[in-house]
């Protein structure tokens, strides 16, 4: 006969009383009891938990210290539990991660696949996984499927049963666990709206946690272990039973079977007796309805394998905050738990477990120890008082008394109020709301004292909750919202524990992140601070700080950006600096540091991979390969590696059809170039290769870029800077300059700009004289059908320079012709579309032009008014009658005997004609008719002089 | 005899609602309360049937329940109570229900202005009756507050803000030592504020800097701000309630349509969005596009289509209303309206059409006749 029998019938006739459809009511109530029955009854006893929840952790340390189980079957993933012993390093909240990038057996771009379980403090599985790891004799098994069946179970990589953390407004603590997938022991919660907004409702609460604290966590913390577990049983039943079908439901049940099937294969397996294990599960998990459940099941269940995937394993720091995000928390609940689980422990004299060298955890177990007045440390493990055993075995399946009715008949008995915890938060907010600049003082902490007690009156609970409390600083102390202030909501949260960032710890590390902090250790800086930290290093000085430099650029490549940013000094292709200064932040990307170190035992090497991914990702391009040469070069140094990418490079180059990426790659191989040519004896030998390639590919490609409206005019312009750049280096390996001439002369633009290109190069190649392509522009300008185009044709010449840098007096000169002759309507509106386009796409060319304008043009304003271009007709040589022959011995002798002079002329070439020299010159006629008119004055010179 | 009042206050209005409550209320009552808290949170927040009573209370209030509990709590302490809040978020109602709710009284009323002195706070003189009587209690005029501190109920203060620094600042010692000391007299020359008393006053959030208060008041006030509720199903409710109950003045009985009141409040959600991201006042509307402001757009639209249309309240009728409502200042007001309408409504009747499409070509109408 089941215990719970009259309440059964109790709730049968409610069902009958007060629904109009009493069979599916009383289905589900009667359900809940059986799940109930049917969980405590089972051999193996059932520990319910539920995640974050101080009343789980409370109960189970209790239930430990009496039981002392040989075994522990603990819900979480079976891979995980290597990993359970590092814990001890760290400081939580820390989460176990497991990390795939290699996939097999899921498809492409699913990758990379990431899950984290964050363990808190206040837990009950910390302290069923301390209790295992620091008593001897005692095993610990991880019962749930693999995180590659995780995985396997959510085909679309959609895990609709935890939280997938969306990217976006987070702040940088709630970001901790980047965008892994979740899981957690216990999770609780009802798994539809509508039901939860109903107890929300009706509770007269805001937020989940706030009921779950109220209705459960309260009357709970201090329950014995009867009550707990029925009611933990009961409130899992309830959630199951009001959940609808799915798929969500589906792989709970999987998980269950796989849980039950692995149970019974250890207990199979390792004799072990079940009297003396315990199992514990979320409280969903305990009201199972799979036929898998129970020890006596016979039902059998096929485990899939995994997939040949390679995981692997590390921790992360996590945060309250970042658990509170991934699982859709309310803020501040998990800080709220762990304030109220330390309350418990005081009060209720509980000695927890801990792990031998917690960080973090030392100042907690003495005060408790005090409280507790028991001599029992927590570290020598517990010795089985001799009564236990009656204890334990009271739960196997033996008498259950029926605790529930009483729990559900009865209000819970309310806690009394605490005074002095209360006042102590008064105190504490005023200071804390002062120190953040509000006005508050002591009379402000009377307030908030006396109206959390009224709120929490009205609410119908004697002891204000963190929650009423709350509630009441704001009323009091908050009397202007100021931006950038924090609120004092805010302020109650850091006050109730506040946001704790869990470390892990240097044993725990990977090889990777222990190398690292080795070799940064000359810096002198404690890197596991969460602050940002400045590191200055004077290269000079101190030489033995080159090889720290060099790691931190390396750092800085491969982590987000914060985690090592340079203040002062630069690295690039033949840049080194001689001091630096850098802002450090690893504490706090610690997550950032230990994901590389899936990746790889060393920096470099991880970085090698990275370099070596790209360049042969399916998407690569001959860009993107020599700017991985230009990484390997700058970072890792030695030549090797960069001649593998470098070959890619050639390989890539030579098997695209597109001209997209012909800017960048002229300036990167031009760089390259420069910097080989500086720092080597040779190039190497994949330079001369990409240079024949490129040369021949862009021959190739030259004509079909000309004619197609989709390239444009900067990337045939960079194919010619290429040809015409490389061209000295691509002739002396054995390219054919007829294949260019060739190319050029197939090539048939229309578009103006483009045009103007293709006359360049012409003039470039010696096919078109500087003077025709003169004569040419000045006809477009002249014809005003065309003049209206002539912008482009500008556009086009600016372009060029990159090609033909010899050309850049006669851009000048076009660009001034144009300023000079085109009509207003048309220079107008062309003139801020020349500004834009000249600023896009031709900013690096822009030195040349003003450099080469500065040369032609005059300096100063006065020389402006008699400048004349040297292009202009006006300045030409050729008037024939400019100069008079002067009068003179030298004139008259020449007269006198031209054959010479005839002789001279006519081996040059020039025609001319011999003219009468003009007495006096024509210069001056006006003084000799001055002089023939008024004789006088020279007369009397000349009388005076002789 | 509330059928002979323009508008009864809610203590006459809901005075049996009141009496009810009052005899079935067992729970503690602070001081001289007519009420306990909770019945007091139950009266201005309604019923649920988990409350297990004989009758329904309706809501009265709409809005986040904390801030009715921090409110009650901050009469039952110490500390007087100042709700802050866009215009037309509900303020002055819920001082009124609390004042009702508590004391039966929340007529005690001092109106913040310009012109408020400390008279008003205070006491002042039947001027007649000093000539012929000499200075005394029967010839001193009692303030609202004054007589509340007398009789120990719950003195209102509208729009404080709005009042003077010095007159604000007159409250300090009533909040503070809870008398009113009358140097004039001789004997019985202090008022004593009897247990019960306190103080609701109300403030505009838009404008505080018109008469910031000092930091002394702000200590003996908690403030409790009401934000504008931007939630489309409590606010459908509010409009509803709150229009039905005042077109019962005018014996109209309404059947609001669903779809018009979406697209009112659609409407104002759209404006007040555009409002948030407006640069400068120029490109905001005057109107702060309250909850108020929306009951006011739809009483005029019914009681328009009441005198002067065929009874059915039309889209174009609120189109026309809205307009009017809103374009307080030509020409700005009118522009954004403008740009409203047509890279909005227009948009949005296309693809909707239904009433949208009257709502767009009533509000070009009237956009038309108001430029």
């Amino acid at each position: 006969m089941s215990p719970f029998g009259a309440l059964r019938e109790q709730l049968l006739d409610a069902a009958t009383a007060f629904s109009d459809a009493p069979d599916t009511l009383t289905d589900i109530l009667s359900g809940l009891v059986d799940d109930v029955d049917r969980a405590l009854g089972e051999r193996l006893e059932i520990f319910p938990v539920c995640h974050h929840s101080p009343a789980s952790a409370a109960a189970m340390v209790r239930r430990l210290r009496e039981k002392q189980p040989k075994v522990i079957y603990l819900e979480l993933c079976e891979d995980l539990r290597p990993l359970l012993g590092e814990l001890r390093n760290c400081r939580l909240p820390v989460a176990l991660q497991a990390f795939a990038t290699d996939l097999d057996g899921f498809p492409p771009g699913a990758g990379p696949l990431s899950v984290v379980a964050p363990i808190t403090e206040a837990s009950a599985e910390y302290q069923a996984i301390a209790y295992a790891l620091e008593t001897p004799g005692v095993e610990l098994v991880l019962v749930d499927r693999s995180t590659d069946h995780v995985f396997q179970w959510e085909p679309d990589g959609t895990c609709e049963a935890e939280g997938r953390q969306e990217g976006g407004e987070h702040g940088e603590e709630t970001g901790l666990h980047g965008d892994a997938v979740g899981i957690e022991i216990g999770d609780l919660r009802p798994r539809f709206a509508e039901l939860e907004e109903h107890l929300l409702h009706h509770g007269k609460v805001r937020h989940w946690s706030e009921w779950w604290d109220q209705y459960v966590e309260q009357p709970l913390i201090g329950a014995d272990y009867d009550t707990y577990r029925q009611v933990m049983v009961l409130i899992g039943s309830l959630f199951r039973r009001l959940t609808r079908a799915g798929r969500r439901l589906a792989v709970d049940e999987e998980r269950e079977r796989y849980m039950w099937t692995r149970m019974r294969e250890h207990l199979a397996d390792s004799g072990a007796d079940p009297a003396d294990c315990l199992y514990v599960c979320g409280a969903f998990h305990a009201a199972s309805r799979v036929e898998q459940f129970g020890l006596d099941s016979e039902a059998t269940y096929d485990i899939a394998p995994r997939t040949a995937t390679r995981w692997l394993y590390g921790l992360i720091p996590s945060s309250h905050s970042a658990i509170e995000a991934q699982f859709g928390l309310a803020a501040g609940s998990v800080s709220v738990a762990a304030a109220t689980w330390s309350k418990a422990v005081t009060r209720g004299g509980l000695t927890t477990f801990t792990l031998a060298g917690q960080k973090g955890a030392k100042a907690a177990p003495k005060r408790r120890a005090g409280a507790a007045s028991t001599p029992r440390a927590s570290q020598p493990p517990p010795s089985k008082p001799p009564a236990s055993a009656d204890a334990a075995g009271a739960t196997g399946g033996e008498a259950v008394n029926d605790r529930l009715s009483g729990f559900l008949a009865t209000p819970p008995a309310l806690d009394e109020l605490d005074e002095a915890e209360l006042r102590g938060w008064c105190v504490d907010i005023v200071r804390l709301a002062r120190r953040n600049g509000y006005l508050a003082s002591t009379a402000d902490a009377i307030a908030v004292f006396e109206t959390s007690i009224l709120l929490a009156g009205m609410r119908g609970r004697a002891r204000p909750t963190p929650y009423d409390f709350q509630d009441a600083a704001v009323t009091c102390i908050e009397k202007d919202t100021v931006p950038g202030r924090r609120d004092v909501r805010r302020l109650c949260e850091i006050l109730l524990g506040g946001d704790r960032v869990g470390e892990v710890g240097y044993e725990a590390l990977p090889p990777l992140a222990r190398d690292a902090f080795d070799r940064l250790e000359p810096l002198g800086l404690d890197l596991s601070k969460r602050t940002v930290q400045r590191a200055l290093l004077d290269l000079n000085a101190d030489p033995g700080l080159v090889p720290c430099s060099d790691l931190l650029w390396k750092l800085r490549y491969l982590l987000p950006e914060d985690a090592a940013r340079p203040i002062m000094g630069e690295r690039g292709l033949g840049e080194r600096s001689r001091q630096e200064s850098w802002d450090l932040a690893f504490g706090r990307y610690q997550r950032a540091i230990i994901e590389l170190g899936y990746e790889g035992v060393t920096v470099e090497q991880v970085l090698e991979q990275r370099l070596r991914r790209t360049v042969w990702k399916p998407d690569a391009t001959a860009a993107v390969a020599l700017a991985a040469v230009e990484d390997a070069v700058v970072f890792l140094g030695g030549r090797r590696f960069a001649d593998e990418l470098g070959a890619r490079a050639v390989e890539l180059l030579a098997a695209e059809r597109t001209v997209d990426d012909a800017p960048e790659v002229l300036r990167r191989i031009r760089r390259l170039l420069a910097h080989y040519r500086a720092a080597e004896p040779e190039l190497p030998a994949w330079c001369g290769s990409f240079v024949t390639t490129g040369y021949a590919h862009y021959c190739t490609l030259l004509p079909i870029a000309f004619a197609s409206d989709d390239t444009g005019v900067r990337h045939v312009a960079a194919m010619l800077g290429f040809l015409f750049g490389m061209e000295s280096l691509a002739l002396s390996l054995g390219c054919d300059r007829l294949q260019l001439e060739l190319a050029v002369r197939q090539s048939a633009p229309e578009a103006p700009a483009k045009l103007a290109l293709l006359w360049a190069a012409q003039t470039q190649l010696g096919l078109l004289p500087l003077a025709e392509l003169r004569a040419r522009c000045d006809g477009l300008l002249a014809n005003p059908l065309v003049v209206p185009s002539f912008p482009l044709y500008i556009a086009g010449f600016v372009q060029a320079m990159e090609a033909a840098p010899a050309l850049s007096g006669f851009v000048v000169e076009v660009i001034s012709k144009a300023f000079g002759s085109l009509p207003d309507t048309v220079l107008l509106p062309w003139l801020p579309k020349l500004i834009t386009t000249l600023r896009h796409q031709a900013g690096d060319l822009m030195p040349m032009l003003v450099r080469e304008a500065g040369r032609l043009f005059p300096g100063s304003l006065p020389q402006l008014d008699t400048w004349v271009p040297p292009w202009s007709d006006q300045r030409a040589p050729a008037s024939p009658h400019a100069a008079p022959a002067p009068a003179g011995p030298v004139t008259a002798l020449l007269a006198a005997h031209p054959s010479a002079c005839d002789a001279v002329a006519e081996l040059l070439g020039c025609e001319g004609e011999w003219r009468a020299p003009v007495a006096g010159g024509l210069a001056h006629r006006e003084v000799a008719e001055l002089l023939a008119r008024h004789p006088e004055a020279p007369l009397a010179l000349a009388g005076l002089l002789t | 005899m509330t059928q002979d009042m323009l508008r009864a206050p809610a203590e006459v209005k809901y005075a049996e609602e009141l009496d009810w409550l009052e005899s079935i209320d067992d729970g503690p009552k602070p001081f001289s309360w007519r009420l306990s808290p909770r019945m007091v949170r139950l009266f201005v927040l309604g019923s649920e049937r988990a409350d297990g009573l004989d009758r329904e209370i309706p809501q009265k209030w709409f809005g986040d329940r904390s801030f009715v509990e921090r409110a009650i709590v901050t009469l039952a302490s110490d500390r007087g109570l100042l709700l802050i809040g866009d215009p037309g978020t509900g303020k002055s109602w819920l001082a009124e229900l609390l004042a009702a709710a508590i004391c039966r009284n929340s007529t005690l009323v001092v109106q913040g202005t310009a012109g408020t002195t400390e008279d008003h706070i205070k006491y002042s003189w039947n001027v007649s009756m000093v000539i012929a009587k000499g200075q005394s209690r029967e010839s001193m005029i009692p303030s609202p507050i004054m007589t509340a501190m007398e009789q120990g109920v719950i003195g209102r203060f509208e729009e404080l803000t709005r009042s003077t620094s010095d007159v604000q600042d007159a409250l300090i010692s009533i909040l503070s030592e809870k008398y009113v000391s009358i140097p004039e007299l001789d004997e019985d020359n202090i008022v004593f504020g009897r247990p019960g008393f306190s103080i609701i006053a109300t403030a505009n959030s838009r404008d505080r800097g018109v008469n910031d208060l000092s930091s002394a008041l702000k200590r003996r006030f908690n403030f409790v701000r009401i934000p504008v509720v931007t939630n489309k199903k409590s606010e459908a409710e509010i409009v509803r309630f709150r229009t039905e109950e005042l077109l019962r003045r005018h014996n109209i009985e309404v059947d609001l349509p669903p779809t018009l009141l979406d697209i009112l409040l659609q409407s104002f959600a759209d404006l007040r969005t555009a409002a948030a991201s407006a640069a400068s006042d120029d490109e905001r509307l005057e109107s702060a596009l309250s909850t108020a402001e929306q009951i006011g757009v739809l009483e005029d639209a019914i009681l328009h289509s009441n005198f002067f249309g065929d009874r059915t309240l039309r889209a174009e009728t609120l189109a026309g209303s809205l307009v009017g409502s809103l374009a307080r200042r030509s020409p700005e007001d009118l522009a954004i309206l403008n740009k409203y309408w047509h890279g909005v409504v227009e948009p949005r009747s296309k693809k909707d059409g239904g009433a949208w499409n009257d709502f767009l070509e009533g509000g070009r109408q009237a956009i038309a006749t108001l430029s």
